[in-house]
């Protein structure tokens, strides 16, 4: 599985658990659309920490960062190029 | 270990099926308490879960440690954005958005909200405040320089960084000023009845469960001395629950969503809140659990924005008792069979010189949005959110403006107006009091008696947030057990996980009521 796809999953088990079961394209807002809240974004903030490392107390948190698949995959890319 | 049967007779139903089933459902070690009514052809079973239960075996008290750790995040997340280290002073307001636009609330609004809440809180006239949830500490700053000692106390690191950082350019707040790291359940070194007040202002929302809640408030009650305050601030409201759902699905929704959609996604909310949602009731119950609470106030927010705080949160002042309180009788009418209106309220007082009630006001402010839920109750599915929102928008209003009602009770007016919401109405109308100087001045701490509860508002006095499948998990055992003990015709057709047995025969209302909050 790509790194991609691992990220794909992991956003597709936290909106299943919230009863979401709609399509997903990769460029959809996940929380600003409010499909996921912010206690969700903690999730994903947990996975990127533990997956890749990522330490936003360093680099600072930006909502829009975190806010659809793209914009995960390339922040989890960026961070894996700068390390 | 309470594991009594509530009495049939109060639930109207009476049948040996009933017994037998209520028998069966006690010896689970999941029920603490269980009734059994009869509804639509079969059996429902109304369960008050056992806490050590779900807490042990079922693992909520690592649900709950998951939970505060991820609140904890979420707060120290906010106060990593850039847009928090530039915050003004005693105006951070980072990760305070609106549920509608998903976009921070606009300042004006926040303005007033804090001002509001300073004004309450200052009200109480306290020397000594220990606040739990500081946050950025937006209340502790305005409030402290009229305190002589004021303890605030925060779960999150870099909020209490962020404090820290304000307080060095404020030398003379600082000095009243002690911050610490805790949870709120953490009341160590703190001795009986030391402070004025407790203040826990928007905070309640980011505990557990009600258990967790319960026990701060116990413990907040042994640290009040008598005469003060326990003041629990932004609360949101488990009876408007329904209603804000709605508001805020049909705000977001294009416009060609039909209704059976929208109800999915109302429903959907309601069961994935993540905040702890209480019902004014619930406070109610606190005069008989800790003797040390004398009296309880709902009070309605006050203040003109139009927001999910003033529309759907509420202020519970519980006050510490010195013993008894005088309580004062006052009548009540029903606003639509008063005839009177709002320009003639000061007149009628001046007129009458006593002070009188009246309940049941509609509220202006959610008044479209109760309507808009009941319209979504009935309406033909295949309607549109465009039409919900046309019928809404065209449909004739009636409702009062709260802050128009204290607004008539001003400093020079001669009498005071107070609002309340103990009455727990899912309609979200409120009542008022009306009261002469001449009564203030004889009985300043008057304890005026507030329209009730209906007592099924004492099913539900919280939603479970986080705990939907832990909950399903609790209603699948207690099938299973029934189904090994019981023949099949007996085995309930749903378990309702409930708060309190309901004590008269409204126990078939609160199947219907609270089914949207419980897993599905």
């Amino acid at each position: 599985m790509t790194e991609k796809a691992d990220i794909r999953k992991f956003i597709q088990d936290l909106l299943t658990s919230n009863d979401d079961r709609r399509p997903l394209a990769d460029d959809d807002s996940l929380l600003l659309s409010g499909r996921l809240q912010s206690i969700d974004g903690v999730e994903i903030v947990l996975f990127l920490e533990e997956h890749y490392g990522i330490d936003f107390a360093e680099i600072g948190f930006d909502r829009d960062q975190i806010d659809s698949i793209d914009s995960i995959y390339a922040l989890s890319q960026t961070t894996a190029t700068r390390t | 270990m309470d594991r009594s049967v509530a009495p049939l007779d109060c639930l109207g139903s009476s049948t040996e099926q009933c017994v037998a089933v209520q028998q069966i459902l006690c010896r689970h070690p999941g029920v603490r308490q269980a009734a059994v009514v009869q509804h639509g052809g079969g059996l429902v079973a109304l369960v008050v879960p056992d806490e050590a239960y779900l807490d042990d075996t079922l693992g909520r008290s690592n649900a709950n440690a998951v939970a505060l750790a991820k609140w904890q995040k979420t707060y120290d997340l906010n106060q990593s954005t850039k847009a928090a280290a530039s915050a003004p002073p005693g105006f951070n307001t980072l990760g305070w958005d609106s549920s509608y636009t998903r976009r921070p609330l606009p300042p004006e609004d926040m303005r007033e909200w804090v001002d509001v809440t300073v004004a309450d809180i200052l009200r109480l006239q306290s020397r000594t405040i220990y606040e739990i949830g500081c946050g950025t500490g937006m209340l502790l700053i305005r409030i402290a320089p009229h305190c002589d000692r004021y303890i605030a106390v925060d779960f999150s690191h870099a909020v209490l960084c962020r404090v820290r950082e304000q307080l060095r350019s404020m030398p003379s707040v600082a000095e009243r000023v002690e911050l610490m790291e805790r949870t709120a359940d953490n009341f160590d070194g703190l001795a009986p009845a030391s402070f004025d007040a407790v203040v826990i202002n928007s905070a309640a929302q980011y505990f557990p469960n009600l258990t967790y809640l319960t026990r701060v408030l116990e413990n907040a009650a042994r640290c009040v001395r008598p005469g003060g305050h326990i003041f629990v601030g932004d609360v949101r409201s488990l009876p408007l629950l329904p209603a804000f759902a709605a508001s805020v699905e049909l705000f977001q929704a294009a416009d060609d969503v039909d209704l059976a959609e929208l109800r999915n996604r109302i429903s959907r909310r309601l069961r994935h809140t993540p905040e702890l949602v209480l019902s004014p009731a619930y406070f109610l119950t606190l005069t008989h659990r800790f003797p040390g609470i004398s009296r309880v106030e709902i009070q309605l927010r006050s203040g003109r924005s139009d927001n999910e705080m003033t529309r759907y949160r509420c202020n519970a002042v519980l006050h510490v008792g010195r013993g008894e309180e005088p309580s004062c009788e006052v009548p009540f009418r029903r606003w639509s069979e008063d005839g009177c209106t709002l320009p003639e309220i000061p007149s009628r007082l001046q007129r009458q010189n006593q002070t009188f009630g009246i309940s049941h006001i509609p509220n202006a402010r959610i008044e479209k949005d109760i309507l808009a839920l009941e319209i979504l109750g009935t309406a033909d599915p295949a309607w549109t959110a465009a039409s919900l929102r046309r019928e809404v928008k065209q449909a004739a209003t009636c409702g009062i403006h709260p802050q128009d009602l204290l607004d008539l009770g001003a400093p020079n007016s001669g009498f005071q107006v107070r609002l309340s919401w103990a009455a727990s109405r899912r309609d979200g109308t409120f009542d008022a009091l009306f009261v002469p100087g001449s009564t203030l001045e004889r009985c300043p701490s008057a304890a005026f008696r507030w329209p009730e509860p209906e007592p099924s508002s004492f099913v539900h006095l919280a939603n479970a947030p986080g705990q939907t499948r832990l909950r399903a998990e609790l209603t699948e055992r207690i099938i299973a057990h029934c189904r090994e003990n019981l023949p099949q015709s007996f085995v309930p057709d749903r378990v309702v996980l409930v708060d309190s047995i309901p004590q008269t025969a409204d126990a078939l209302a609160v199947c219907e009521q609270f089914q949207g909050f419980e897993a599905k």
